[in-house]
């Protein structure tokens, strides 16, 4: 758990990633606010399309400028901003303090490269180290990553591992420098369940030995509910609600939040699983106001004309939430 | 309840060629002697990991694909053996609804067309008739008629997916293959869509073959849940059953790796180890024995039977044997 007397390790404020294209502007992130401390585990979770993903690659620098453009915003890391720097700079803390792990293992290793090679690559880059050593490290953090018999793994392609062990191979690769900061989208999406027990242990392992901060991208709640210290939930490029993992499952707030939580399939067979009506909003036409009010069931008349901002619940500033249902009662109080 | 489908030691064997002359090599056994039955109005579930032949039994029981031996009873006649015109006659009662909704539906074709072809290729309806039909069928499964000149970029995933319904819905099957129906979509919309299909199977008396990797849906939906790995099912178990019953380790393996929901409850199980083996090399005995924590001296060479717990649950494991 992260201890929240220290500072922050990544500060994202005001951060807003749009795309320019010929036809719309598409807001994929509008003005979120995001923190994490050393060493915890920070869920965010969404539908396809909510911005998770471009949040995570505004982080790293990887938006494509143009079509892509940050509007506003800083995103601090150990108190520099991320958006300031030079590319040069920026290369030097990318893949070695902040590394990230993708969603599909099978496209995200170069096919033509031994993985001995790609890992070896991300080291004498960040490292002042000769070949030798390097590949000396490159063994031993694929020991670290469990993958059974290293010494020939190392000189395999990618093509002759199965889709967990690209995947520890993947993780491997984002370790070696030992990051502060580990950005996971989706690490486990593509793998069969059996296989993401087996990462999801890894990663939590990984940063129980090496106290490094993660940023856990998912959809799958279980996953959210079992490896994080703190969820923050997006909608439409808004977070819309951020608290302890706990509070999230017992006394969600945002309407959102709850639907999604109440349309799981629980162990009770043939009951009716409650939905959200409709469909996520086009992210280039979003609705006036609250980007979820359509669809919500507890809809007001402020919903749809303020966008409401995210704010904590009364009494507990850890618990915040972007919804007219609770801010009329905090500015009353 | 009358068995609406019967399945018998079914195979599907996908010849490997390789070499200077491309021999067969071997065989990839993705279907090695797979037996089930599926009743009037129920739904069986089908589990597995990726590879281990879901979908392949799945498109047999239809005749998508041929399979390399064994029989499929569909109302009591061996489908197997059918010869064209008669497989006609019985296709209209069996349909599928397929994973992805993004690519099963021909992108140059509007809603009405797609949904509407099935009842002209049969000659059930033209003209007005069929346009009524279209309608009440969009209505069926909650799409609005404003819809049927649309084509399918213009639809979200749900949406489509409805489409895909509405498409097999329309010869009023009496069995239809769902072939991870929902994995590729958002949490909100698939509660939507499962709702949906339960809801049409009760009006309809609909049988279900609903395959899935996920343990949930499937709880969810079937009475009766079938395990399968490479190749083989390794248990079949009344779903109400699953949670306490479930006797094959695989299938225990496959209950523990799914997080559960509750964040004070972190006691998780130990994964299971290894990756699934390669279905061109299974490993002897029983093809689960190299990750199996139960594993005994005759589970390496000897491939275990199936065996009847109680009623409607099967096991094929050596544990049970006496």
């Amino acid at each position: 758990m992260g201890s929240k007397s220290k500072d922050p390790l990544l500060e994202i404020q005001n951060l807003s990633t749009s795309f320019h294209t010929d036809e719309n502007v598409v807001r994929s992130v509008r003005n979120i606010n995001l923190c994490l401390y050393p060493g915890e585990t920070v869920a965010l979770v969404g539908e396809s399309g909510c911005g998770k993903s471009v949040t995570a690659l505004s982080t790293m620098r990887l938006i494509p400028i143009p079509p892509g453009k940050f509007e506003n915003g800083r995103i601090l890391y150990k108190g520099k901003d991320l958006l300031q720097i030079t590319e040069q700079d920026m290369q030097k803390i990318r893949g070695n303090e902040i590394s990230m792990v993708f969603q599909e293992p099978m496209t995200s290793l170069n096919p033509i490269f031994t993985i001995g090679d790609q890992i070896c690559e991300t080291i004498l880059l960040h490292q002042n180290k000769t070949e030798d050593e390097a590949m000396e490290l490159t063994l031993e953090i694929l020991k670290k990553v469990a993958i059974p018999s290293p010494e020939q793994r190392i000189n395999q392609y990618p093509h002759e591992l199965s889709g967990g062990m690209k995947q520890r191979v993947m993780i491997a690769m984002s370790i070696v420098c030992n990051p502060s900061l580990l950005i996971a989208d989706e690490p486990t999406t593509a793998l069969d369940v059996t296989i993401q027990a087996q990462i999801l242990d890894l990663l939590n392992v990984l940063r129980n030995d090496t106290a490094m901060s993660i940023l856990l991208i998912t959809h799958n709640l279980g996953i959210v509910a079992q490896y994080s210290d703190r969820v923050a939930v997006m909608y439409s490029g808004k977070i819309v609600e951020q608290a302890s993992v706990e509070k999230i499952f017992a006394s969600p707030s945002h309407p959102y939040t709850k639907g999604l939580i109440n349309s799981l399939p629980k162990d009770e067979i043939n009951e009716k699983l409650a939905t959200i009506p409709g469909t996520v909003p086009h992210p280039a036409f979003l609705p006036e106001g609250c980007a979820f009010h359509p669809r919500c069931p507890d809809k007001i008349d402020a919903c749809e004309k303020k966008i409401p901002e995210l704010q904590p619940l009364e009494n507990q500033p850890s618990h915040q939430v972007a919804c007219w249902l609770y801010h009329d009662s905090v500015s009353i109080t | 309840m009358k068995t609406l489908l019967k399945v018998q030691s079914l195979k599907k064997y996908f010849p490997v060629y390789g070499g200077l002359l491309s021999r067969i090599k071997g065989f990839v056994k993705a279907v090695d002697d797979v037996s089930f039955e599926i009743k009037e109005g129920e739904t069986l579930g089908l589990v597995g990991e990726s590879g281990c032949g879901k979908t392949t039994v799945g498109r047999m029981t239809l005749r998508l694909l041929e399979p390399t031996s064994g029989k499929v009873f569909f109302e009591g006649t061996d489908i197997i053996g059918l010869k064209n015109k008669e497989l006609e006659m019985i296709r209209p009662k069996m349909q599928i609804i397929f994973q992805d909704p993004y690519s099963s539906l021909n992108p140059r074709f509007t809603t009405e067309r797609i949904i509407g072809e099935a009842l002209s290729a049969h000659g059930l309806a033209k003209g007005n008739t069929l346009q009524k039909k279209i309608e009440s069928l969009m209505e069926k499964v909650g799409l609005s008629k404003i819809y049927m000149n649309r084509f399918p970029h213009e639809f979200s995933g749900g949406q489509r997916q409805r489409i895909g319904i509405a498409r097999a819905l329309a010869l009023n099957p009496k069995y239809i293959v769902c072939d991870e129906p929902v994995s590729a979509l958002d949490v909100s919309i698939q509660a939507q869509i499962i709702n949906l299909l339960q809801s049409l199977q009760k009006e309809d008396n609909l049988s279900l073959l609903f395959i899935s990797h996920d343990l949930n849906v499937v709880k969810h939906l079937s009475q009766r849940t079938a395990v399968m790995y490479l190749g083989k099912i390794v248990e079949v178990v009344p779903t109400k059953l699953l949670n306490t019953k479930a006797a094959h380790p695989y299938t225990q393996a496959l209950l523990n790796s799914k997080p559960s929901l509750n964040p004070t409850d972190r006691r998780r199980p130990k994964p299971l180890q290894g990756d699934v083996p390669s279905p061109l090399n299974p490993p002897l005995g029983c093809h689960f024995h190299p990750r199996c924590p139960e594993v005994m001296e005759r589970c390496k060479t000897e491939i275990p039977r199936h065996i009847k717990l109680e009623d409607g649950h099967f096991v094929s494991c050596h544990l049970y044997n006496d």
